[in-house]
C-alpha cells in the first residue's frame, strides 16, 4: 500500500469529486491527495458503492426517526410533521494536534469571558480602563441589573458555552461566535456518534477516536460543583419550556442521561426564597437548575410578566444563594457580536496571555486607518452595525449594489462608532453524501464546540457538532435553513 | 417524582389499555357481524361498538347514517373523535414523550414507532388493510408496550403508576364491556332468549375481554349467564376479571405509599380497599339479577377513585 493516494484512484463514489480551489477541503489537498488523517476512512469507503451509501443512509435515518431524534415542523395537520436533522455518514475528522490547539483555545476564551462577565457586574474595571466601551455593555438588552454585586457559587457564569468555529482557506480555525446563553445541539453530537457506531462500525476498529459519551456525567459533575452549600446531596434538574419546544428532544436526552428530573416551570414554585418541585409525595427542594429557558422568561416577577414558562420569585431565591442557575442570568451581555470583537483584548486584559484562537479580523470604523480601509474595500467585507441583532443592517459587500454601498458609506461617515466590518470568511468544504445526486460532493461546514466550566473544573467535549450546508455553494449551515450534521471525530494523540 | 410526571405515567397506562380494548371490541364485533344472518344483527353489532366506546352522540353529529366505513373510520383513525384509537395512540405517545426521562428507551421506541405507523394510515391504506389487521396491530403493540413496562422498568413509582393506570382502565373497560353486552342481550326478542342468538352474544363478551379460551378451560364448556358473569367479575386468578384488577389496585396504591392517613374515609387507600374487599365477599348470586346496575355503580366508584387520585396527588 502506498502512503499517499490520489483521490481519482477511488473508483465510483469519488470519481467525479470536484475540488474547489477557492476553499480549503477538509479531506483532500489541492492536488487531490487524501490528507493523512482521512486515509483509513477512504480506504474503507472505496469498497462501498453509491448504493451501499444510500442504504446505510436510509438505515441511519430510520434509526433517528424511531428514536424520536426529530424536530417538529409546523403545518396545518393536526399532528405535526416531524423531521430528522439530516445526518451525513462521512465523519469529520480532527487530528490530535489540531484538537489540542482548539481545546486550549476555547478554554482560554471562555475563562476570560467568565472573568469579563463577573467584572461587568462588579467593579467594571475593564470598562474604567477603557478596554471595552461602557456604552456597549450598558446598552445591551441582555445586561441584567439583578446580577449587580451578586456572586454565583464558584464565581462561574457561563457554565456551558458553545463556541462556533470555522476553518478558513489559510488552514487556521477562526471563532465565528460565542454562545454563552443556552447553546444547543449537544444531544445530536451524542446521537450522531451512536448512529455511526451502528452503521459504520468497521471504521471505529481502525481508529483511536476519543469518546463523547462522558458529556452528561461531566455536565452533572459541573452542576454539583456549583450547588449551594447543603448537608444533603444536591437536587439537580433540567428546566425545559415543554414538549412543544423544538429542542425538547435535547432537554429530555440530557436529563435522562444525567439521571435527573426534567421539569417545567409549572412543576416548580418558590416559598420563602427556596425553590421546590411538586412531587407525588409533596414538595421537594431543588438546588441546581440547568435551565433551557431564556432570561426574559425565567421569572415573571423579575422580567416578562406575561411569561407562563417561568417560576415567579426564582430570581429572589437565586440572589439569596438558595438555588444555582446554569447559565447565570445576564451572560448574554457578553456574547453579542459587538463584544465579540473585543474578546482578544479581554483575554489579554484578564489572563495576560495571547489569544490562542483567531477572531475574524474586525475593522472598527472609529479607528482612522480601519475607517479608510472599510470605505475602500467594501465589496470584500461584511459591514455590521454593532448595536443591532438578527441580521438587521448587515451588508455583504460581494452581493451588494453600488447604491447600497454608497448609502452605507454616508451612514458610516455620520456615525463611525456604530459600524464594524469583517472580511467575508470562506468556510472549509467537506465531502458529503448528497442523496439526490447519489454521490459525494463538497459542502461548507462549521464546528460548534462545547465547553463546561464549574468550580475549579473545566471540560471540553472531545468532538462537537459539525454542521453542513446541504445546499450547493451555500455558506449557511443552520438547521432552519436545511442544514445537516456530521459525526465529528477527534483522534487520540500518539501513533 | 414530579406530580406532572406521575400524571403522565398514569395516563400512559390508561391510554395503552384503552386503545387495546377499543381495538379488540371493534374487531370482535365487526368481524363476527360480517356473516351475520340478518341485516339487523349487523346493525346491532355496529351500534354496540359505538355504545361501548361511548360515542353514539358524537358519531351522529358527524354522520347521518350507520355505515360500516364511517363507523370503522370514526372509531379507529378519526382525529376529531377524542376516543378514537388514533387519538389514544397520540395520547400514549405524548405522555411517553413527556416522561422520556423516566421510562426506558425500549418502551419509548416501541411507542414512537407505533405512533408513526398509525400516523401514516389514511382512509385508503385502512381500507386496504382492513379492520382485522389494523386492530390486531394495535392489540399487539399494546401487548408489546406492556411487555416493556413489565420487563424494562425498575419496580419503583414509575412502574407502579403506569401499572395503576393500566389496571384501573382495564377495570373500567371491563365494566363498560359487560354493561354493553348486557344491554345488547336485553334487546333480544324475549322469545329467543336462551337460544343461539343469546349464546352468540355471550361468546362475543368473552372474546371482547380476551377470555374465551380461559373461560372454557375453567368451566369445561359449561357456559351460562351465571358462569360467564362469575368468571369476569369474581375470578380472583384471571387477569381480565374485575376482582383481580381491584385487588391489584389495592396492593399497588399501598405500595406507592401516598402521604395520607390510611384509615381516613376520604383517603385513596380506604376507598380502593373498600371497593376491592366488597367484591371479595360478594357472590354471583347476589348480583346476578341486577348485574347491569351493579356494573354501573362499580364504574362510578372507579371514576371517583381516578378523580380523587388526580386531584390529590397528580395536580401540577
Amino acid at each position: 500500500m502506498n502512503n499517499v493516494r490520489n483521490f481519482e484512484m477511488y473508483k465510483g463514489i469519488f470519481q467525479d469529486y470536484h475540488l474547489n480551489p477557492a476553499f480549503l477541503d477538509e479531506v483532500f489537498s489541492l492536488d487531490g491527495e487524501v490528507l493523512p488523517h482521512y486515509r483509513l476512512v477512504l480506504d474503507q469507503f472505496k469498497h462501498f458503492t453509491a448504493d451501499d451509501f444510500k442504504e446505510l443512509n436510509e438505515l441511519a435515518k430510520v434509526s433517528f426517526f424511531n428514536q424520536g431524534v426529530t424536530f417538529a415542523v409546523y403545518s396545518d395537520k393536526a399532528r405535526g410533521v416531524e423531521r430528522i436533522f439530516p445526518f451525513d455518514l462521512f465523519p469529520r475528522i480532527i487530528s490530535a494536534q489540531d484538537w489540542s490547539h482548539l481545546e486550549r483555545g476555547v478554554i482560554q476564551r471562555n475563562m476570560a469571558i467568565n472573568l469579563f462577565i463577573q467584572d461587568i457586574y462588579h467593579k467594571k474595571q475593564i470598562l474604567r480602563d477603557g478596554i471595552v466601551p461602557p456604552e456597549l455593555i450598558f446598552s445591551s438588552s441582555h445586561y441584567t441589573k439583578a446580577m449587580l454585586g451578586f456572586n454565583p457559587v464558584g464565581n462561574i457564569y457561563n457554565h456551558i458555552s458553545g463556541t462556533d468555529l470555522i476553518k478558513h482557506r489559510d488552514g487556521q480555525y477562526y471563532v465565528l461566535e460565542d454562545n454563552v446563553r443556552c447553546p444547543s445541539g449537544v444531544s445530536y453530537v451524542l446521537s450522531n456518534r451512536e448512529a455511526m457506531k451502528k452503521t459504520l462500525f468497521n471504521l471505529f476498529r481502525k481508529h483511536n477516536i476519543l469518546s463523547v459519551q462522558d458529556y452528561p456525567q461531566q455536565l452533572l459533575a459541573i452542576m454539583q460543583s456549583v450547588a449551594p452549600e447543603s448537608d444533603n446531596e444536591p437536587n439537580c434538574v433540567v428546566l425545559t419550556p415543554g414538549v412543544y419546544n423544538s429542542a425538547y428532544y435535547e432537554h429530555a436526552f440530557l436529563a435522562l442521561n444525567m439521571g435527573i428530573p426534567l421539569v417545567e416551570g409549572r412543576d416548580l414554585f418558590v416559598d420563602r426564597n427556596y425553590v421546590y418541585m411538586k412531587t407525588i409525595y409533596g414538595p421537594q427542594k431543588v438546588d441546581v437548575i440547568y435551565r433551557r429557558i431564556d432570561d426574559p422568561f425565567i421569572d415573571p416577577l423579575a422580567f416578562n410578566p406575561d411569561s407562563v414558562l417561568g417560576i415567579p420569585g426564582i430570581l429572589g431565591a437565586y440572589r439569596e444563594g438558595n438555588v444555582t442557575l446554569l447559565n447565570a442570568p445576564g451572560t448574554g451581555a457578553a456574547d453579542d457580536k459587538a463584544v465579540y470583537s473585543y474578546v482578544p483584548a479581554i483575554i489579554k486584559y484578564y489572563l495576560d496571555e495571547e489569544p490562542i484562537l483567531n477572531n475574524v479580523h474586525t475593522y472598527r470604523c472609529e479607528i482612522d486607518s480601519d475607517y479608510h480601509y472599510v470605505l475602500e474595500h467594501m465589496e470584500e467585507l461584511v459591514v455590521k452595525p454593532v448595536d443591532e441583532s438578527g441580521g438587521y443592517g448587515i451588508l455583504v459587500g460581494s452581493s451588494s449594489t453600488r447604491e447600497q454601498r454608497e448609502e452605507l458609506k454616508r451612514a458610516i461617515k455620520a456615525n463611525r462608532r456604530k459600524y464594524i466590518a469583517q472580511p467575508i470568511m470562506s468556510l472549509s468544504l467537506h465531502s458529503t453524501f448528497i442523496e439526490d445526486e447519489n454521490k459525494f460532493e463538497g459542502r461548507h461546514i462549521d464546528l460548534r464546540t462545547y465547553t463546561l466550566l464549574g468550580k475549579d473544573k473545566q471540560f471540553v467535549l472531545k468532538g462537537g457538532l459539525s454542521r453542513v450546508a446541504l445546499t450547493k455553494g451555500s455558506l449557511v449551515v443552520n438547521s432552519s435553513q436545511g442544514g445537516g450534521s456530521k459525526d465529528t471525530w477527534v483522534l487520540a494523540p500518539g501513533p | 417524582m414530579l406530580s406532572r410526571i406521575g400524571n403522565s405515567l398514569f395516563w400512559l397506562g390508561r391510554y395503552i389499555e384503552r386503545a387495546e380494548h377499543v381495538a379488540r371490541y371493534t374487531k370482535v364485533h365487526y368481524v363476527s357481524s360480517l356473516d351475520a344472518p340478518l341485516a339487523q344483527n349487523k346493525e346491532i353489532a355496529l351500534e354496540s361498538i359505538l355504545d361501548m366506546v361511548g360515542v353514539q352522540a358524537a358519531y351522529y353529529q358527524k354522520h347521518s347514517q350507520l355505515t360500516d366505513d364511517d363507523i370503522l373510520y370514526f372509531i379507529t383513525l378519526d382525529d376529531t373523535n377524542p376516543f378514537s384509537i388514533a387519538t389514544n395512540i397520540n395520547g400514549i405517545r405524548e405522555n411517553a414523550r413527556g416522561t422520556r426521562d423516566s421510562i426506558s428507551i425500549e418502551l419509548w421506541e416501541v411507542v414512537n414507532r407505533f405512533y408513526h405507523n398509525v400516523n401514516n394510515y389514511n382512509a385508503a391504506k385502512f381500507q386496504h388493510k382492513g379492520i382485522f389487521n389494523f386492530s390486531r396491530e394495535v392489540e399487539e403493540f399494546c401487548t408489546l408496550a406492556k411487555g416493556y413496562v413489565s420487563n424494562t422498568l425498575i419496580r419503583n413509582e414509575v412502574w407502579m403508576l403506569i401499572s395503576l393506570g393500566i389496571h384501573l382502565e382495564r377495570a373500567m373497560q371491563l365494566c363498560k364491556i359487560i354493561n354493553t353486552k348486557l344491554y345488547d342481550i336485553a334487546k333480544i326478542d324475549p322469545g329467543k332468549l336462551g337460544g343461539p342468538i343469546e349464546s352468540y352474544q355471550w361468546t362475543m363478551l368473552l372474546k371482547s375481554a380476551e377470555s374465551f379460551d380461559m373461560f372454557n378451560r375453567h368451566y369445561k364448556n359449561s357456559s351460562s349467564r351465571r358462569n360467564i358473569l362469575d368468571f369476569l367479575i369474581f375470578n380472583p386468578a384471571f387477569p381480565k376479571a374485575l376482582t383481580y384488577n381491584l385487588t391489584y389496585l389495592q396492593n399497588n396504591i399501598q405500595a406507592i405509599g401516598f402521604q395520607e392517613g390510611a384509615n381516613t374515609k376520604g383517603s385513596l387507600t380506604f376507598k380502593i380497599g373498600k371497593l376491592a374487599t366488597q367484591l371479595q365477599f360478594l357472590t354471583i348470586e347476589e348480583v346476578e339479577e341486577n348485574a347491569a346496575e351493579f356494573m354501573t355503580k362499580t364504574l362510578d366508584k372507579l371514576y371517583n377513585l381516578a378523580r380523587l387520585l388526580e386531584e390529590k396527588y397528580l395536580v401540577y
